[in-house]
């Protein structure tokens, strides 16, 4: 997986509570298939991004499993209510266990 | 060869020969590893729903009508109906018909997360429907399906 960090936008960090917050992250990576092949017509192996999840706080909010058909430098956008404050915490983790993880802190208004 | 007979060659070489060539390309185009596999797309459908009768209602599945970059094909799903405590979405699966992995993702909502709403981008290897399901709390299956027609050769996946 790529050393750079994770791009993170958070629609509002100082929500009201209840209020719907959007989420938009990305990562590099090349979300390896396993179909390709490289200039020698060997097949280049299979790694991809297998699992993304984000909590806030100690409560999982929403995971995301992606397959072969997600293209590379997978985005992912979700939406949760804030019910409270805290850390959200993201994680990617890839098929040879190299992991991502970017924070954003959320307070009430 | 002077530029405009140059030009006239080739618009009369585009009429006689590019446009059933490209036809007959069409068909034949697809590198083995990329054809279609029904059969998983058939059991992954099944393994979702299993024994609910999946509801046309709640789902709203947005892909464009024409992805230019097959690529990275934008894909919206949520989940309309109103939700609570109670009634929540489970998970939600994208599937790509025609892709040799039909099954694109998964995402999983839990009772804290108070919405189902989620979007990613997807490689569409030829023109095709994008289906989404969901499970809500209550057992009720989701669905929603739209075709997508792709630019260019496809995405190579």
């Amino acid at each position: 997986m790529s050393v750079k960090p994770p791009r993170v936008w958070v629609s509002n960090a100082k929500p009201a509570r209840g209020e719907i917050v959007r989420v938009r992250a990305q990562i590099e990576h090349a979300m390896e298939s396993g179909l390709r092949v490289d200039g020698d017509g060997k097949p280049r192996p299979r790694n991809i991004v297998r699992r993304f999840e984000a909590r806030l706080g100690a409560n999982l909010i929403f995971v995301w499993e992606p397959g072969i058909s997600i293209a590379q430098n997978p985005y992912i956008e979700f939406t949760f209510a804030a019910r409270e404050g805290g850390e959200l915490v993201m994680q990617w983790a890839d098929e040879k266990d190299v992991t991502l993880e970017a924070r954003k802190t959320l307070t009430l208004a | 060869m002077k530029r405009r007979h140059f030009v006239a060659g080739g618009v009369a070489l585009g009429t006689a020969l590019v446009v059933p060539a490209a036809r007959a390309q069409s068909k034949a185009a697809i590198p083995p590893q990329l054809a279609p596999n029904p059969a998983e797309f058939k059991k992954a459908m099944a393994d979702f729903v299993g024994r609910a009768k999946p509801l046309e209602t709640g789902l709203k599945l947005e892909v464009p009508v024409l992805a230019d970059n097959p690529s990275a094909v934008p894909v919206h799903v949520s989940v309309t109906l109103p939700l609570s405590d109670q009634l929540y979405c489970k998970e939600l699966i994208v599937l790509a018909e025609q892709n040799p992995s039909p099954l694109a993702c998964r995402f999983q909502f839990t009772p804290f997360t108070g919405s189902a709403e989620a979007a990613a981008r997807l490689r569409l290897s030829q023109t095709q429907a994008v289906h989404a399901l969901a499970r809500m709390s209550d057992g009720r299956v989701l669905v929603a399906r739209q075709n997508v027609t792709v630019a260019a050769s496809g995405c190579g996946m």
